[in-house]
């Protein structure tokens, strides 16, 4: 580590503060501004440093909510699927446009929404249906990558819609570069967008960027800092969401891209600020009271709030991540979780469980989910290693 | 005129994959090829996407029969494919079977057009009088 830079990494439940004497963690105290609390806590070690040697990332806000209508689940939607889930965007609902008049819609305000359908020599894809679709549904971007035709048609109907290069090309490829990059910004403005995070420049003169997306690209260098055996899995268990970042081999998929790993978020498994979320999911596990019982305690755990109660979230947290990237639980994308070498695991987790805690549930999870007595090896970010290369690497 | 072609199911024959590719595009059509591998749904998917008016499926290795026996219900499924024209070719059954039964069956499967075990030219050809005929060129 670089002795005269200060990292700042800001999360949903507490921050941290890497400098050349170590590492501080702090609660968030939310009843202050960001930068308010920052300064109460580590004022002083702050301001032993200069703006421009001040770098910060944030995940406080849990990344962005997309909607995707597309023409067919083989091309459309699983381009645009694909896309997404690299620009680090949580995925709300997929819908299959000639059918879009028998979707419900969902309720939540969507941060963006995706039409794609068509090469583009195929016309007359939207028309009527989509118009009174978005009429009902509240969202605050709408980008159209489909077939350049139909663009000007929609681009007059469709109040703020942006226009980007069609995601499909003649012979029915993926391009992912502008929607990637447009995704990818949005993210980065919502980031800077908050109130909250603006003021941090005040401490910074540098860009401040999402934690997971400097975290994904730090993944081609994680050997110099672990003994990783390829192909590995990354997960980043955090208060709001649990982050999963995986190595391309691992997905049983032809389409071909230039990112070497991808990510998936999930939004609401986290063990402080979506708890509840979290408990809720676990109850409707059909395997979970099996592993309460394995781990020697009962669901009034649930109710407890002691270090205990948090381990057993945590391990919770684990076992339904790696459920969700199975076949058991048909998430968006399906690891193949039986050629994974090793488990990378990042965040406060490493600071509450041990690594025979952490091993126990992976040998559960490949026991009772997938019959297999596989044992990928288990690596610790103990001393957040991962993220501070990420940040240092990212500061040009 | 596009076509969506591609040989189906687990088959991997691919040499007369190619060949079909080669010819379509010589006798002036645009060519979407899905290869060796591919799943009805993808077939129909792809002729959505591409807007295209002939489906072209191959079959090599005898799992014709099994998947052609899904085609009309899935197709029923799509709401703009009602022109598609439909055709198959390859090796339409395990064993032997003359095409006075392999035809009338293969009708009903929905398809317009079948070829077993018929010389690509003579094929193609075949198709492009129907496409005429029909005045869809
Ligand atoms: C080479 C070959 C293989 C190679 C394929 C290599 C590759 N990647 O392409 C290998 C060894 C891997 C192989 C494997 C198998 N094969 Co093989 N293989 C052949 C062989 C010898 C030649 C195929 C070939 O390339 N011919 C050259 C091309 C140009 O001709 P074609 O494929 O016949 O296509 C022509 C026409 O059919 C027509 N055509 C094709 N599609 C269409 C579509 C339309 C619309 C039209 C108009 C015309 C048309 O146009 C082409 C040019 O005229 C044939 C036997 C033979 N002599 O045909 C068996 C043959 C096709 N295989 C056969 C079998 C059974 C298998 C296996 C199941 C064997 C096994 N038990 O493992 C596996 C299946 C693997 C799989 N998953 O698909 C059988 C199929 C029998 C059936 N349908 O009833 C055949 C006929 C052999 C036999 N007589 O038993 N095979």
């Amino acid at each position: 580590m670089s002795s005269e830079k200060l990292l700042i990494d800001v999360g949903s439940t507490y921050f941290k503060v890497s400098s050349a004497s170590g590492i501080e963690q702090h609660f968030r105290d939310f009843n202050k501004e960001i930068l308010d609390d920052l300064t109460y806590k580590c004022g002083e070690t702050i301001h032993a440093y200069k703006k421009e040697d001040i770098y910060i990332c944030s995940s406080a806000n849990g990344g962005l909510s997309t909607l995707i209508i597309g023409i067919t689940d083989s091309f459309s939607l699983k381009f645009a699927t694909n896309i997404a889930f690299n620009s680090g965007i949580n995925i709300i609902d997929k819908v299959i446009y000639q059918n879009i008049e028998d979707y419900s819609i969902p309720s939540d305000l969507i941060d963006v929404v995706i039409v794609v359908g068509g090469i583009d020599s195929a016309s007359n894809i939207f028309g009527e249906p989509l118009l009174s679709y978005l009429d009902k549904l509240k969202y605050s971007n709408i980008v159209y990558v489909g077939s350049e035709q139909d663009a000007p048609k929609l681009q007059e109907n469709i109040e703020n819609l942006v226009v980007l290069p069609n995601i499909i090309d003649n012979r029915l490829h993926i391009v992912e570069e502008n929607l990637k990059e447009y995704l990818t910004n949005l993210y980065q403005l919502d980031i800077e967008g908050k109130e909250d995070i603006k003021n941090l420049y005040t401490i910074t003169s540098n860009q401040i960027y999402s934690t997971p997306y400097i975290v994904n690209q730090t993944l081609p260098f994680i050997d110099t800092k672990f003994t990783v055996v390829n192909p590995f899995i990354l997960i980043d268990i955090g208060g709001a969401t649990t982050d999963i970042h995986y190595s391309k081999d691992l997905v049983d998929d032809n389409i071909v891209t230039t990112n070497e790993y991808d990510r998936l978020v999930f939004k609401k498994l986290g063990v402080y600020k979506s708890k509840e979320s979290l408990i809720f999911t676990a109850k409707n596990n059909e395997f979970v009271y099996e592993l309460l019982t394995h781990l020697k305690v009962t669901e009034n755990i649930f109710e407890e709030q002691s270090e205990k109660a948090l381990q057993v979230l945590m391990q919770l947290a684990i076992f339904l991540v790696l459920c969700k990237m199975s076949h058991y639980k048909q998430a968006y994308i399906n690891l193949k979780l039986l050629s994974i070498n090793s488990i990378v695991l990042t965040g406060g987790i490493t600071k509450v469980l041990a690594d025979s805690e952490i091993e126990d549930i992976i040998t559960f999870f490949y026991k009772k989910i997938l019959n297999s007595n596989h044992k990928p090896s288990v690596v610790m970010d103990h001393n957040y290693d991962i993220w501070t290369l990420a940040i240092i690497n990212n500061k040009g | 005129m596009k076509v969506v072609t591609g040989v189906v199911g687990n088959d991997i024959h691919v040499v007369a994959n190619r060949l079909i590719e080669l010819s379509l595009n010589a006798r002036g059509f645009e060519v979407f090829n899905l290869g060796v591998n591919t799943y009805l749904e993808e077939f129909f998917d792809a002729a959505v996407e591409t807007n295209a008016d002939v489906l072209l499926i191959s079959s090599l290795n005898g799992e014709a029969e099994g998947w052609s026996r899904e085609v009309k219900l899935l197709r029923s499924k799509y709401k703009t494919l009602d022109k598609l024209v439909m055709v198959i070719g390859g090796n339409l059954v395990v064993g032997t079977a003359d095409a006075e039964t392999i035809v009338p069956k293969y009708k009903k499967y929905g398809f317009d057009l079948i070829f077993h075990q018929v010389d690509l030219n003579t094929g193609l050809d075949t198709l492009e009088e129907y496409l005429k005929e029909r005045k869809i060129v």
